[in-house]
């Protein structure tokens, strides 16, 4: 959008081109550069706008309890550092344009024309590919490490929904939970095996980073994830399932081994 | 200004007299009463056959409002006419179905003329907003406050239920209905749309959908919100449900309908010289948008048909025990749903580019660039409804590819804000409220944007999905962005259309009180989805109990704003200035007509030699801008082939 990138068409004034302008020659020069002035508040907004979001954002994004949990944490940061600039050049042009270009009353004369060069036209279609490449290759290689991660020992959560409760069986112990509480063990990797009974539900734990529908007559393996802190957290059906849908909360304990070991044998398994 | 030849007209056709019962048959009153005897008859009917079956019955009586409905607005006396070859259309037989000379009753009958057609939509479309923001307050107001305080879950499923398809439907229409009626036809040098009585029956399917659609609260409601999911949708134990999907089949048949209409008439009425190269930008994003439902809309219907059947004939489409699938709803669903969203959004950004290159008196920056960029959306739009079944469970191996479609699309709509962000730059800026808006809807724009990223991206989309960062997300695309675009369109096209001058400090103040209201309430949203708050929630944690309660405050600008628009549509209309045919100095044909337009549009056709974009390249801003010339003489005294349709 530079004079630079700019065709002036045939017109009256042509603007100033942007090397060293000669002082008081043509008209455009009395006025001020625009372009680099709203360039030079683009950029400094930006960089401010960056470095607030990344000592900023860990305040505002919830703890987290597990691996997965901390790298979709990364992954906001990440999108949200990204995406600062990128908003910032809408805002800070346009904000300028009617801060700058403003006419007080209906104008009666046009302004000149312009239109992009092709150069423009080519960079800012390499620049956003290039940063979309990025995003699908980053998004497609942290889902599929999460995907694919097989840890040793993993504990296996049966998960089924019902309107409108959960049931958390543990078969490697040939035990329900009893109860609206998911027990966990801390640092040892869990993968939930989801399901349900009658319409469709959303099982959801945020601290662990595991959100999947539970359909009707499937089963469906979540990745492995493995809790890191100690705590309870909140588990929630995301799937508009019916009547008391928004009351289908239960909740995560995660709990040091031997206190796990000792719930599963008060819940009636053996450890 | 054009001289302003209705004369002629009134010189061939006597003005005809009506008695009572021609006012009254065929108009929406005998529609009405017909309609509800039939509806009576045929549910008692079904009752008889089938006493234990109340979804037959309600289906059935829905149908029989349907047939009977159209029967008394007289939709099928041209088809009798001609089914028994007694004669075609007289001149005069035309001119009184496109409501000549009947003043403000035209508005209430089948009326072939697009500009009443336009304004029908467009107090439709304006009632449907009113109605679906006081769901959206009393949505607000139950999350206000932790637990479910002011109605139950099941009143509040259904509130949110009917918010959201009010909306989704008003959303659809508020800019392709009104302005792709009214005044695309203008535009394009055309003197109706190509088939006028389709044009009337698309608008009288939505009308007949309305009370079908509010007949749920007398039913039940229905749990499922505006999605209406499957197995759900189908176990649903009130007869309310049958509303919802009905109310899909009639809208989207009128969408199909009105589609094909607006496709043709800009393929086919264009005015000498307005080559498709020179369309204006609005009237490209109205065809692509139109041209969107009309691949998407079907697989909507189809999966309503499907749930209808699961609920009346006991089918098992979706029921997983007897072999069906949720997945299969899902993806009719969102094969629907995800165009859908460019089908709201393409005609309102087409109107932002249109404004911005009007209010800042300058060339569209990169016109080609930006059709470009609104033909790539529509094409890869049809292909990305996968990512909402990132978590179904469903479709791993399609993840990537999804994902890959998703994200492309933020490149062409990077050119869309290159395109606008260039026009408006060292442009005669003149703030008008049609330019506020579309600021808004820039602004917007690039949050709910943004945002949709976090949504495509797999790692973030697998802890946001079904959350209330889903919500703010959609919101911000679909209310900050594309309704502020209509509304900027409305502000823009108000005068031009009801002849009267909104109030602009008022335009302003409603702009900036939605604004700020809106940025308030949805940014707030945004946290709580961020720290894990689920969708559709009578019951709020305690948890996100800060962010409802400052979401909900600034609701309260939001309806401050709503009431403010309302008063400055009301008074304009009582004692408003009355509008010149050229409010804005904007070079699109609509401006070169008279206000009130006349019922044929243009006394002469006119002749196109360029684009209507061309400010500081051509001569001055003048009204007829050299563009056009008499081309074709006054057709008035032979029927005109449109009339006829």
């Amino acid at each position: 959008m530079s004079e630079a990138n700019i065709d002036a068409n045939a017109g009256s004034v042509a603007p100033t081109p942007p090397p060293p302008p000669t002082p008081a020659a043509t008209p455009a020069s009395r006025e001020p550069d625009h372009f680099r002035r709203v360039l030079t508040i683009w950029v400094v907004l930006s960089v401010i706008g960056m470095v607030a979001c990344i000592f900023l954002l860990p305040y505002i994004l919830p703890p987290t309890a597990s691996n997965l949990g901390s790298v979709d944490n990364f992954t906001i940061v990440l999108l949200t550092v990204l995406a600062i600039p990128v908003a910032l050049f809408v805002f800070v042009f346009l904000a300028y344009s009617m801060f700058a270009f403003r006419v007080r009353e209906r104008p009666r004369e046009d302004a000149l024309p312009l239109k992009p060069r092709p150069m423009l036209q080519v960079g800012f279609l390499g620049i956003t590919s290039v940063l979309c490449l990025f995003l699908i290759i980053y998004g497609l290689v942290a889902y599929y490490q999460e995907a694919s991660a097989a840890p040793a020992n993993p504990l296996v959560v049966q998960v089924t929904g019902q309107q409108w409760t959960w049931t958390f069986y543990y078969p490697q112990y040939g035990v329900s939970s009893q109860g609206q509480v998911l027990e966990l063990p801390v640092n040892r990797a869990v993968q939930f095996v989801v399901t349900s009974k009658d319409v469709l539900h959303g099982f959801a734990v945020r601290t662990l980073g595991v959100r999947v529908d539970a359909n009707p007559g499937q089963v469906t393996t979540t990745p492995y994830t493995t809790p890191t802190a100690i705590g309870q957290y909140p588990v929630v059906c995301v799937e508009l399932c019916g009547l008391y849908h928004s009351y289908m909360w239960s909740s995560l304990k995660v709990v040091d081994q031997s206190t796990f070991n000792s719930w599963i044998t008060s819940q009636g398994g053996h450890p | 200004m054009s001289e302003t030849t209705t004369t002629n007209e009134a010189a061939v056709i006597v003005p005809r007299h009506y008695t009572l019962r021609q006012l009254l048959f065929p108009s929406v009153v005998s529609g009405v009463v017909l309609g509800v005897v039939g509806a009576v008859v045929v549910y008692f009917i079904v009752r008889a056959l089938q006493p234990d079956n109340y979804d037959a019955q309600v289906v059935f009586a829905y149908t029989g409002w349907t047939l009977f409905f159209f029967a008394g607005i007289g939709a099928f006396n041209g088809i009798w006419r001609w089914g028994f070859a007694r004669h075609d259309d007289t001149l005069e037989e035309a001119l009184d179905l496109a409501g000549k000379d009947q003043g403000l009753w035209r508005y209430f009958r089948y009326t072939t003329d697009h500009k009443v057609v336009g304004m029908q939509y467009l107090a439709t479309v304006l009632v449907l907003f009113f109605v679906g923001s006081m769901g959206a307050f009393s949505i607000r107001l139950e999350q206000s406050v932790p637990g479910a305080i002011f109605f139950t879950p099941s009143t509040y499923n259904t509130i949110v239920g009917m918010h959201g398809i009010l909306m989704i439907v008003a959303s659809i229409v508020m800019v392709s209905g009104p302005f792709g009626n009214f005044v695309l036809p203008i535009m394009i040098g055309a003197r109706d749309m190509a088939f006028p009585r389709l044009n009337a029956l698309s608008y009288w399917l939505l009308f007949a959908a309305i009370p079908v659609f509010l007949s749920t609260l007398f039913l039940g409601g229905f749990p499922t919100g505006w999605t209406g999911y499957a197995p759900l949708a189908v176990q649903g134990l009130t007869p309310g449900m049958d509303a919802y999907c009905f109310t899909i089949i009639l809208f989207a048949i009128s969408t199909t309908v009105a589609a094909l209409n607006i496709i043709t008439t800009v393929l086919v009425l264009r005015t000498k010289g307005m080559t498709l190269a020179r369309l204006p930008i609005f009237v490209w994003g109205v065809m692509l948008s139109v041209f969107l439902g009309l691949t998407a809309f079907p697989s909507f219907l189809i999966s309503q048909v499907m749930v209808l059947t699961d609920r009346v004939f006991h089918t098992s489409f979706f029921i997983a025990a007897n072999g069906g699938s949720n997945w299969l709803y899902e993806h009719l669903f969102w094969f629907m749903g995800h165009p859908e969203v460019y089908v709201i959004a393409l005609p309102a950004m087409a109107v932002a580019a249109e404004l911005s290159a009007v209010f800042s008196r300058k060339t569209v920056f990169g016109r080609r660039m930006l059709l470009g960029s609104l033909i790539t959306i529509c094409i890869l739009s049809v292909l990305v409804w996968g990512h909402h079944l990132y978590t179904s469970g469903s479709n791993t191996a399609l993840d990537a590819p999804y994902m890959l479609d998703t994200e492309l699309i933020s490149i062409p709509t990077g050119f869309f804000f290159l395109a606008l962000v260039g026009t408006l730059w060292r442009g005669r800026i003149w703030i008008t409220v049609p330019l506020l808006f579309v600021a808004g809807m820039l602004v917007n724009f690039v949050v709910g944007g943004i945002t949709g990223i976090y949504l495509a991206d797999l790692p973030t989309d697998e802890i946001l999905h079904g959350g209330m960062f889903v919500t703010a997300h959609f919101h911000f695309t679909l209310v900050g962005s594309m309704v502020f675009g209509a509304f900027a369109g409305f502000y823009y096209w108000f005068p031009k259309m009801l002849g009267r001058r909104l109030n602009p400090r008022l335009g302003a103040l409603h702009f900036w009180l939605f604004e700020i209201g809106f940025l308030g309430t949805f940014l707030s949203l945004f946290y709580a989805g961020l720290q894990g708050e689920p969708r559709w929630s009578a019951n709020v944690s305690p948890l996100y109990a800060t962010a409802n309660l400052i979401a909900s405050l600034f609701a309260i600008l939001i309806a401050v704003s709503v009431f403010v628009a309302v008063y400055n549509v009301i008074i304009s209309l009582a004692r408003g200035e009355v509008a010149t045919a050229d409010e804005w100095g904007a070079r699109t044909l609509e401006w070169t007509v008279p206000t009130p337009v006349p019922l044929e549009n243009f006394a002469t056709l006119p002749e196109v030699k360029g684009t209507a974009y061309e400010y500081g390249l051509s001569e001055p801003v003048d009204k007829g801008f050299g563009l056009h010339e008499p081309a074709t003489p006054d057709t008035m005294d032979a029927p005109s082939p449109q009339a006829q349709s």
